[in-house]
């Protein structure tokens, strides 16, 4: 579970345009400042540019002209092979399967206690969310030989399902620190008409908390699927056979196969990380909200 | 029970249990992967296992007295250090710059600010394929664009030599590691109130005047976050250097996660490889405390 940042969801989304400070008239700054920009962000993309012009070109037509050369003829041959090579039907549903179990789970579960921390009276209240927020400094290497050891005598090592202990347990401090501020904003009154009323905390936490809290699962669920797709370590370590292996492994053995292949090593690349690619662009307003949005008070 | 009042501010009438059923699940699991595991961990690093066989003895601190006398372990701290202090600076401070421009009247706002966030959301292992593949000495993007702008002298197997191994490796780190900075300053930006920069105008501060006194002071909470979390992750370094370099060439990529899990998995050192996830645990934690702390007490 790397690479993902703890933040507090609150606002709505950033605001798309604001004043700069001194406003002044200032459009031919800003137009060179924007064609800066536009130069550093060709530089930037340029990685993934070229790997897409290398995916749909054939091999001979790279090693003729070159890596930056224009391709003389266009061919989707590459992502055949790769897909097939590449065992990118099986680690793909292995992926999407992980993703599916554990990141709902994980969600309800981290809310679950989210809502307790910030809203029951519980006793060692503090002390539970410093353990639980400890687990965002703790790498994952601390855990590896006992989890190795602790699954194969449960025989559910090179396992899918074996994972998804671990997986939960790293992505609970995360979702319980996002979780538990959002929660902290409901106002604690209609929390307590409920009550009056008569409902109970179960009651309380499905048909109010949960639906009040939207965004906020929505977020969590989405960067901790990202997060889940894209583990590395548990995955490398725990998964042997082919028939369990998930993208990012499966990606590794990949490359390996391919070195010579240019083109195919490109499309094999292309192929793992288009649906993250494909699921950001749609989803980038609320992973950039979820990013930013309320994180800044600290 | 009946004495939990209505008037506790920001408390749910319920009972002394309930709270711990809604934690349960959660804590179960947290606690037998995480907790329960880096305990064992502590045990583990105190015997002389080579994580295959039935038997282990007893060592005491052997497996960390070892540590200060295993070149590996040397390269590896530095490599760490290195790694870390070029993964945090550069990637703040380009993430500023960018954040700053992009707070500016620019036009495609949008576009720009996805291009920059793209690299961060990639798999770890696909941007150390992509690179790898950059990197390839023979037909590789990187020294045909070298050999394209006439430095061809400049050309070198970037990753198959222990001078340039660990520098071309930080590169798609820092590629991947730019966009949240510059999404959390940029937000930031946008949250400091005008008036500040029309009073300072007003006081004749110049442009630089302004940045230092004005805005990097607004900023301080999300210089904060971005240190700290970047701090946590950056010792965290596992999936690059093994994707990309397996630690070589020699040992010269080494790093103490791929050192320790070298010695796990490779040479049947568990024991002592448990020793090294320790101390990168202890240094790792230690270093995230106040921010952990922050946190909570926000929360109380």
């Amino acid at each position: 579970m790397t690479s993902i940042a703890p933040v507090r969801v609150e606002a709505p989304v950033l605001t798309e345009e604001t004043t700069p400070p001194n406003q002044q008239s200032r459009g031919r700054r800003g137009l060179v400042i924007t064609l800066v920009l536009a130069v550093a962000a060709i530089f930037w993309i340029s990685p993934l540019a070229l790997l897409v012009i290398t995916a749909v070109r054939p091999l001979a037509d790279f090693v003729g002209n070159g890596p930056l050369s224009w391709p003389d003829e266009f061919t989707w041959s590459n992502f055949g092979d790769a897909w097939g090579i590449g065992n990118f039907a099986t680690t793909y549903k292995n992926s999407a399967l992980l993703a599916l179990i554990k990141v709902p789970l994980g969600v309800l579960i981290s809310a679950m206690l989210g809502f307790a921390l910030a809203k029951l009276r519980m006793k060692f209240r503090r002390t539970v969310m410093f353990t639980v927020f400890l687990g965002l400094t703790i790498p994952i290497y601390i855990a590896i030989v006992p989890v190795f050891i602790m699954l194969r005598s449960a025989g559910a090592t090179d396992s899918l399902f074996g994972l998804i202990g671990p997986y939960l347990a790293f992505g609970i401090p995360f979702e319980v620190l996002v979780l538990q501020s959002f929660f902290r904003q409901i106002p604690d009154e209609i929390i307590e008409a409920a009550k009056v009323d008569g409902a109970g905390d179960w009651r309380v936490f499905f048909t109010m908390i949960l639906p009040l809290s939207l965004p906020a699962l929505v977020t969590v669920a989405i960067l901790d699927a990202v997060a889940t797709w894209n583990e590395f370590l548990f995955a490398l370590i725990l998964l042997n056979s082919d028939a369990n292996k998930t993208i990012p492994v499966g990606l590794l053995n990949f490359q390996g196969q391919f070195a010579n292949n240019n083109t195919g090593l490109a499309a094999g690349i292309l192929i793992a990380v288009v649906p993250i690619l494909i699921a950001y662009t749609l989803l980038q307003r609320w992973i950039v909200g979820g990013l930013t949005a309320g994180s800044l008070k600290g | 029970m009946a004495t939990v009042a209505l008037s506790e501010p920001g408390k749910v009438k319920g009972g002394r249990w309930s709270p711990w059923l809604f934690a349960l699940p959660a804590v179960v699991v947290y606690v037998g992967f995480l907790v329960y595991p880096a305990i064992s961990s502590l045990f583990f690093s105190l015997t002389n296992w080579d994580g295959l066989s039935a038997t282990y003895d007893f060592v005491g601190l052997d497996n960390y007295a070892k540590l200060p006398s295993d070149p590996v372990v040397v390269t590896a701290v530095r490599n760490n250090l290195i790694w870390t202090v070029v993964t945090i600076a550069v990637p703040t401070v380009v993430g500023l710059v960018l954040a700053i421009a992009l707070n500016g009247k620019v036009h495609g706002k949008p576009v720009l600010r996805l291009i920059f966030y793209t690299p961060a959301v990639l798999p770890l292992v696909s941007i150390a394929s992509i690179w790898g593949w950059l990197y390839n000495p023979q037909y590789g993007a990187i020294n045909s664009f070298l050999e394209l702008i006439g430095l061809g002298g400049l050309a070198q197997p970037w990753l198959g030599q222990d001078s340039t191994a660990l520098w071309a490796v930080m590169v798609p780190a820092i590629w991947l590691r730019t966009g949240f900075p510059m999404l959390l300053y940029l937000a930031a930006l946008q949250g400091i109130p005008n008036e500040l920069y029309e009073a300072a105008t007003v006081d004749g501060a110049s442009r630089w005047q302004q940045f230092w006194h004005v805005t990097m002071p607004s900023l301080r909470p999300a210089h904060y976050i971005v240190l700290a979390l970047s701090l946590i992750d950056s010792f965290k370094v596992f999936d690059m250097i093994y994707a990309m370099t397996y630690g070589g060439p020699g040992t010269s990529t080494q790093v103490m996660g791929t050192w320790m899990y070298f010695n796990v998995f490779q040479y049947y050192e568990a024991g002592y490889g448990t020793a090294i996830a320790v101390v990168i645990t202890l240094v790792a934690v230690a270093v995230g405390i106040p921010y952990v702390r922050s946190q909570t007490k926000e929360a109380s």
